[in-house]
């Protein structure tokens, strides 16, 4: 159509400013429908943000589809490839997942968190679970620690076969899990049957036994085939105040620790004072009130609330209980006579912009006196490793390892905290897991001697809100999860946030837009103008594109809900360059079926394309 | 004459799967009466509702083709891609030759050589043949209530031609009979012949609905809701054309959901039995007309006094529907407040020198 007197805009000009080449045989070969596509419509499953953001990189959206259509056992299995323990970490995880989730940007992200709360309960109530030991290969490993990249890592390589020993110094097995995380957040029989569960795994655990008293290095070396260290940050730090010794300071891991053994002697004060701005201090907090505490007052550096390096959603929920918050100060001195009577404050800031950085304290301005009967002691930890040769320890005291988590040229691997601290990634259950689990397949790799990987998986396309199609999704508010009062959860160490039921998990589940994945919508095969989209049965990334027919009009691609569509350039028409086989060689996960066919069309043109013009 | 029992297929309508936020389309017929193969357009989306209609009609279909796009580009040398029985007929005589088939099945089964159910007749007609050159017949063959239905695809111009006025192009759409210039600057002076409510109006005792490919289990539903009706129904569908709308071929889908939303291409249904206009419809949202018009390059020379024309007649739409209108649309109908397309000053240049 002659389109004089009008004005088209540059980007409608593709269609009519000559890009299509003269028609040609051979073009004609190559592209029987004519040479008008310039741009062919390939499926390729794509990373969605919750799977990218999770420390153990869990199929997130996978099981959150399978939750859409009922299949829980399914579900729980997919979980299960890369998290031992959903039930704990649906309980406690910082949950980045939701933190990256792409909902977020469009009303509120995806509960993720409870629907795997859901699944691991789902799991528990199985009378056997879903994952075997892997056929025995005779070779023995040791794992040190059983918080929770140990317990990955035992876990992992037990499903490959190897016979794995937990050696652990506490009197109960559960690392952090047990000693680090209160029960009114994670109850004891749900750690227990994890640890259950990892017995039946065949999975020794060794109670009682600390490495470097009751097993040297040297046994580690000599008895077993392979170790791997997981054992965490044990120590607390101190704040180097004058009167640290004194009766009723206590430090906030440790204090948790005796409460979650069930060794703990401490009785509190009336008012209690907790020094620290982090997850752990909250907990201390929260679980001083549950120990009989009147009055618990936080005193933090951090300027305000917002600066403090801790989840929102626990904060919120620590001030819904009743503590008091103080701000810019730090703790000089303890006060009192041989016991806490009061604290000694000074105005304090953080003399660089990050948290780690030194604290100044301004001990020109006049001292507060701050009247406490107990004091917790909650600012980060250290680890403490006398028994470990001074090559393989870092400045940081933490244990030297090279990108794939070996110590140098040994059978030993580490993971967890005792590696990441320091490291900038922040430490976090669902990271020792992701930690575990990737040293356990590099230990494996060694004692098959295969190529290693890093501990870092390398990242692929991370589906952004960009690539999808908003208008299928209307707004839908997130379902929430109900809580416990906060006057009568904080005297209990019931629960505080509640279970989903089944219809909010699904309800939950439907809210997930799949990002970047196809779930068999059907869109591209019903709006289709050709229609050269098929599928047989209806089933995720089972559909085939006819290129026979395709005419390029990228219908399909602007209308796939998930993104999973996308298009590649056939011929950049400029250069003459056939680009071919570039969207062939992308074409992968789901839709290898199409990409062989694709493939095999390529092939047999290839002589053609060499003279294309 | 004993009564004959006429065995009818009363097609299910399709109904969401979708529990709350969830987006899944239905378990759609496995049947595939429309094959790839053909000659339109890349986009096309008189193509994208003949794949939708007769995916919902099922195999027991009959199609009549009229003269127009889906005729002409899909039926040369002998060829077609279509998997029922279809046959061509002139573009006048799309009603009568549509109703010549009904009334033959009608008289066979009567006759009892037609043993089975009574197949889907189905006439796909572009808005030249059914509001335009066939009008006459395709009232005929809805007067006389054949049992039959017929479908006006409205891409608003008569395409494979090369792009002329109907009576269906809208108020400023540039095609070759209608070129913006110095005298005539907004290039269609007329506003579109409102043809389905015409149909309502005049032909009461027939199905009568107005669909986009927008929304495709509406079609799809409201197709076998015509087809399931005893009697003659009429459907018309809104069918974005690349070539004559120029626009990006991705967008056909997006146009069809777009127009709806902007109010210019209201979605009803006329209920014979009850004698009332169905608006329950409701899109997603409601846009301003501007954001329908400026993805399309026919649309490309208007001023602003003539977005605001067209922001009037679809506010006269929304309130045809008993639709509350924002402030934000009635601020759009008043020119004072509008742009006028990005180029329209630059083309006003281009026009007064040619």
């Amino acid at each position: 159509m002659s389109t004089q007197g009008t004005h088209i805009p540059d980007w409608l000009q593709v269609p009519f400013a000559g890009i299509t080449p003269a028609p040609s045989q051979k073009g004609q070969d190559l592209f029987p429908t004519g040479n008008w596509r310039a741009i062919r419509p390939v499926y390729r499953d794509k990373m969605p943000p919750c799977n990218n953001g999770c420390g153990a990189n869990e199929k997130i959206q996978g099981y959150l589809d399978l939750v859409k259509r009922g299949k829980y056992l399914d579900a729980y299995a997919l979980i299960k490839e890369d998290m031992p323990f959903p039930s704990i970490t649906g309980r406690v995880c910082y949950h980045p997942c939701e933190q990256a989730c792409n909902r977020g940007q469009h009303d509120e992200a995806i509960s993720i968190r409870a629907v795997e709360r859901f699944l691991g309960d789902f799991g528990q109530a199985l009378p056997r679970d879903v994952v075997r030991a892997g056929p025995p290969n005779g070779k023995k490993i040791a794992v040190v620690g059983s918080g929770p990249a140990g317990h990955s890592a035992a876990y992992q390589l037990a499903r490959l076969g190897y016979e794995v020993t937990i050696l652990e110094k506490s009197p109960k097995a559960g690392g952090l899990n047990r000693g680090g995380i209160p029960d009114w957040v994670l109850p004891r029989d749900v750690l227990d049957r994890e640890i259950e569960r990892l017995v039946e795994l065949g999975i020794t655990i060794k109670t009682n036994t600390e490495v470097g008293k009751d097993v040297t290095w040297d046994d580690l070396k000599r008895n077993y085939d392979a170790c791997v260290l997981a054992v965490g940050l044990t120590e607390p730090n101190s704040v180097r105040a004058e009167g640290e010794d004194k009766n009723g300071v206590l430090y906030g891991l440790p204090f948790l620790r005796d409460i979650g053994m069930g060794t703990s002697r401490v009785t509190l004060g009336p008012r209690v004072v907790v020094i620290g701005g982090g997850n752990t201090a909250i907990d201390c907090a929260r679980e001083a009130f549950r120990q009989g505490a009147q009055e618990v007052t936080m005193i933090t550096v951090e300027g305000n609330a917002g600066e403090m390096p801790c989840v929102p959603e626990d904060l919120h929920d620590m001030l819904e209980e009743g503590v008091e918050l103080l701000h810019e100060r730090a703790m000089t001195a303890v006060l009192g006579n041989g016991k806490v009577e009061a604290l000694q404050l000074h105005p304090a800031r953080f003399s660089g912009a990050i948290n780690a950085s030194p604290i100044a304290v301004d001990r020109a301005a006049p001292a507060e006196r701050f009247a406490a009967d107990t004091v917790i002691i909650a600012v980060g930890q250290h680890a403490s490793l006398k028994w470990l040769p001074d090559q393989f320890k870092t400045e940081r005291g933490t244990i030297r390892v090279d990108r794939f988590g070996r110590l140098g040229e040994t059978n030993v691997f580490a993971a967890g905290d005792i590696v990441q601290a320091g490291s900038g990634q922040p430490l976090m259950v669902v990271n020792a897991v992701g930690d575990g689990k990737r040293v356990a397949f590099n230990l494996d790799k060694v004692l098959s001697a295969e190529p290693l990987q890093p501990r870092t998986i390398p990242l692929d396309v991370v589906t952004d809100l960009g690539r999808m199609n908003m208008t299928y999704f209307p707004h839908f508010p997130r379902v929430q999860q109900a809580l416990l009062p906060p006057t009568s959860r904080r005297r209990t160490q019931d629960e505080v946030i509640q279970a989903f039921t089944e219809e909010q998990a699904v309800e939950e589940a439907n809210r997930c837009f799949s990002c970047g994945t196809c779930n068999a919508c059907d869109n591209c095969y019903l709006v289709c103008p050709e229609p050269c989209i098929v599928r047989s049965v209806r089933s995720n990334g089972l559909y085939k594109i006819l290129v026979d027919y395709c005419k390029g009009c990228r219908v399909c691609i602007e209308e796939c809900p998930t993104g999973c569509l996308e298009g590649v350039p056939e011929l950049d028409f400029d250069t003459g360059v056939v680009r071919m086989d570039t969207a062939f060689a992308i074409t992968q996960g789901l839709h290898g079926r199409q990409a062989e066919e694709l493939r095999r069309v390529a092939d047999q043109a290839a002589k053609d394309i060499e003279h294309w013009r | 004459m004993p009564a004959i029992e006429v065995q009818r297929q009363m097609l299910p309508l399709l109904n969401s799967p979708n529990q709350g936020a969830r987006f899944y389309n239905p378990d759609l017929p496995e049947t595939e009466p429309f094959v790839p193969g053909h000659r339109t357009c890349a986009g096309c989306g008189p193509s994208i509702q003949y794949r939708m209609t007769s995916k919902a009609s099922g195999d027991n279909t009959i199609l009549v083709g009229p003269t127009g796009c889906m005729y002409v580009a899909n039926s040369s040398y002998l060829c077609t891609p279509y998997n029922v029985p279809w046959a061509h007929t002139q573009i006048g005589s799309a009603g009568s030759f549509t109703a010549g088939v009904a009334a033959a099945y009608e008289a066979m089964i009567r006759k009892g050589k037609w043993k089975g159910a009574y197949p889907n007749i189905i006439c796909e007609a572009g808005d030249g043949s059914a509001s335009d050159i066939g009008l006459a017949s395709i009232s005929g063959a809805l007067y006389r209530n054949h049992d039959c239905l017929i479908i006006c695809y409205d891409n608003e111009q008569y395409a494979n031609t090369g792009i002329q006025a109907s009576s269906r192009t809208p108020y400023g759409g540039m095609t070759t009979f209608s070129p913006p210039g110095p005298m005539i600057p907004e290039a269609k002076k007329l506003f579109p012949k409102d043809l389905a409510r015409m149909m309502a109006a005049g032909h009461p005792h027939c199905y009568v609905a107005t669909a986009s490919v927008g929304y495709p289990i509406d079609l799809m539903n409201k197709v076998r809701k015509g087809l399931n009706h005893k009697g003659a129904a009429y459907l018309m569908v809104y069918t974005p054309c690349q070539k004559g709308f120029v626009y990006e071929t991705p967008r056909s889908i997006d146009l069809g959901r777009l127009v709806v939303e902007c109010g210019l291409y209201p979605m009803w249904e006329w209920n014979p039995e009850q004698r009332e206009f169905d608006y329950s419809f409701r899109p997603a949202s409601m846009r301003p007309v501007s954001e329908y018009l400026k993805l399309q390059g026919r649309f490309g020379h208007l001023q602003a006094e003539h977005i605001a024309t067209l922001q009037r007649f679809a506010n006269q739409q929304w309130h045809m529907m008993g639709v509350e209108l924002p402030e934000p649309l009635i601020r759009a109908a008043d020119a004072k407040n509008l742009a006028a397309m990005a180029s329209a000053e630059a083309a006003a240049v281009v026009a007064q020198t040619v």
